[in-house]
């Protein structure tokens, strides 16, 4: 699905990967953990193509394609989806268009019609049963006077949306209390087939209750320094990440 | 007569004859204005943004009457009672409703609200305008169907006049629409009078849709009585040279005002909104709100003033504008003033320009919008709370086919 090898990028001049090597495959949840700092957001970031990081070596493979190459929204429409940790409120775009605007425009990319209205209808009306959001707040506008609960569960409905390839969820779990966190859960699980990936990125092991990953990554100064079954997450909740430090 | 050099006021009204229109004490008040008076510079405050080289310079080309082909294209609404203003040439319906009476201002005898001129287009309107309409809506009409007034520029130099009478407890909405011809250079200075009377809701749209060559000026003076509700929405689609001066007094307690407007400009597009808006009485509320996009090397300039005397206690006053500039040669000098002279009041201003929030960029971009896509939508929201006064789903419509054809922005 994604090969990340030695991947090194900065901002600002300053070093934030410092060769860093990841493979998942389909089929997989992947957790990566780590200390703050330690560049779990950058990853997020790179990986969904923000311009403000300057990639400095390295690669990407997904899906067959060098995903430096392209462009934020080309990775979109590879099937490349970042849930934000920090959802962006856009006033007066209202969620419905926006999302038939992007679903339309992934379809025009792979040489698809577009979607007709009824169609759309039907998905909003399955999605966002899956993800218990009142279809309502589909047609507010994006994110704007949403609760931060509300605010993940738009970012999973917008998932299950455009059913990606790979899904990449940047902190998705703070600032929830344990029924978001539930259902934000339920739907990515729900979402889970052989033939997509998740990438699931969190400060806390506790929503690794909810996701159970295949695989659980130590991120700490830009390198995955250790990686482990799913047992590793409790161990780093048990021990914190200073007996990592020191085994460095 | 002048005597001496002729500057550039002089020139440009050497081949226009006074008329008959205004009171004699008015003209002389015109005259006295006048006298000693050149093009206004850069130096001069209303004039700081806007440079009229290229009007003291420009060649008129003599007036063309339009065909009835032109006409018909030119019209918006399908289902309205339409004036056309074509120069000489003024069409008024002959299937008016009892209750509204629509005459050439020449034909009618209605008093002039001027007590002073705020630039020397206004005082030449007062003696060269011979053109215009008067409207008058009498007591508790609510007129079924729109009015929709287009003007039709197509060449020459015209001082225009409208008075609108709408009397108490009447309900009426006026769509006037500005257009011009392409390959005639004009002028067009429009005064438009409104007298609001008491419980009358008064709704105008100003649809400005002209192109190079045509320099569009504007005076709107309105008065408001008690418990009147005015409303008027600029909506300026296209233009190289547009100037809206609308000043609103409230006279009356209770009543309500409402500002809009809307500009989208490119290329070398100059577009001014002046605004005033004078709480004389206590009890009442102001909203006015304006928002443009500019692109390229256009200029757009935002100077509102309100006014709260000293009686007008009670008063709340909203204002703001916002601007998004999508280029680095583009401009916008944007001015809100408050002049308070009452203790209880509530009143709040703000202007913002910038360029589209770089974040929400990212964030349509990494769900798979292009860029251009993206800019779309986000221009889209921002102009959307003007927009939405625009009820008139035709006029809409209208607005949204024209900043497609002309920025390629689908809404």
């Amino acid at each position: 699905m994604i090969k990340i090898e030695n991947l090194h990028a900065s901002i600002n001049g300053k070093e934030i990967l410092k060769g860093l090597n990841l493979t998942v495959n389909a089929g997989e949840v992947h957790a990566i953990m780590g200390p703050n700092g330690a560049g779990k957001s950058t990853l997020a970031s790179v990986l969904a193509g923000r311009e403000d990081y300057e990639i400095t070596a390295g690669n990407v493979s997904f899906l067959d394609k060098d995903l430096l190459e392209l462009s934020t929204e080309d990775r979109a429409r590879e099937g490349l989806f970042l849930a934000f940790q920090y959802p962006v409120e856009i006033p007066g775009v209202s969620n419905v268009n926006f999302l038939r605007t992007a679903l339309n425009e992934k379809r025009a990319y792979h040489g698809q019609d577009p979607i007709s209205a009824k169609d759309f209808m039907a998905l909003v009306r399955e999605k966002s049963a899956l993800v218990e959001i009142d279809p309502k707040l589909a047609s507010r506008s994006v994110n704007e006077g949403f609760s931060g609960g509300e605010k993940k569960r738009n970012e999973i409905f917008q998932m299950a949306m455009l059913n990606p390839k790979l899904a990449v969820l940047d902190e998705t779990d703070s600032g929830l209390d344990i029924d978001a966190l539930r259902i934000v859960s339920q739907g990515v699980n729900a979402l889970k087939s052989p033939e997509n990936a998740s990438i699931v990125i969190t400060h806390y092991q506790r929503l690794l209750d909810y996701i159970i990953p295949d695989m659980v990554h130590v991120l700490y100064d830009g390198r995955i320094v250790k990686s482990g079954p799913k047992e590793l997450a409790l161990e780093l909740e048990e021990r914190g990440y200073d007996w990592i430090k020191e085994s460095l | 007569m002048e005597t001496g050099t002729l500057n550039k006021l002089s020139l440009f009204v050497e081949d226009l004859n006074e008329t008959a229109l205004a009171p004699n004490a008015l003209k002389d008040a015109a005259h006295e204005f006048l006298a000693g008076q050149d093009f206004p510079t850069t130096r001069s405050e209303r004039f700081k943004y806007t440079r009229l080289a290229k009007l003291a310079n420009a060649a008129f080309s003599a007036a063309q009457s339009v065909n009835e082909v032109q006409i018909a294209q030119s019209k918006i609404l399908i289902d309205a009672y339409t004036i056309v203003i074509n120069h000489d040439n003024i069409q008024i319906p002959k299937n008016l409703p009892s209750g509204i009476e629509v005459s050439l201002i020449a034909e009618t005898q209605i008093p002039f609200n001027e007590a002073a001129f705020y630039d020397i287009f206004g005082a030449l309107n007062i003696l060269h305008a011979s053109l215009g309409i008067s409207i008058h809506i009498r007591q508790n009409i609510t007129l079924d169907k729109p009015l929709q007034i287009l003007q039709i520029n197509s060449g020459g130099k015209t001082f225009y006049r409208h008075h609108f009478s709408f009397e108490k407890n009447s309900e009426v909405a006026v769509y006037f629409i500005s257009k011009n011809t392409e390959g005639h250079s004009s002028f067009a200075h429009t005064h438009f009078q409104y007298n609001i009377a008491k419980d009358a809701r008064v709704k105008i749209f100003k649809i400005q849709d002209t192109n190079v060559g045509h320099f569009d000026f504007n005076e709107d003076r309105a008065k408001q009585a008690e418990r009147s509700h005015f409303e008027i929405n600029t909506i300026t689609l296209s233009g190289s040279f547009v100037r809206n001066d609308i000043q609103v007094e409230i006279n009356g307690e209770q009543a309500q005002s409402y500002l809009n407007g809307a500009y989208w400009l490119k290329e070398e597009q100059h577009v001014a909104n002046y605004t005033t808006i004078d709480h004389r009485v206590a009890n009442c509320e102001s909203f006015e709100t304006y928002k443009g996009v500019a692109t390229d090397k256009a200029t757009a300039v935002f100077n509102g003033k309100v006014f709260v005397r000293k009686d007008a206690q009670k008063t709340n006053a909203y204002q703001s504008n916002a601007n998004v500039l999508l280029s680095e040669n583009a401009s916008i000098n944007s001015k809100p003033e408050l002049e308070i002279y009452a203790d209880d009041v509530k009143c709040s201003h703000g202007s913002t320009t910038g360029q589209l929030d770089e974040n929400a960029l990212f964030y349509l971009r990494a769900r798979g919008l292009s860029e251009a896509a993206a800019k779309n939508l986000l221009l889209q929201a921002f102009m959307e709370d003007v927009l939405a006064y625009v009820k008139n789903e035709e006029v809409l419509a209208y607005v949204h086919k024209r900043i497609a054809a002309r920025f390629n922005w689908n809404y």
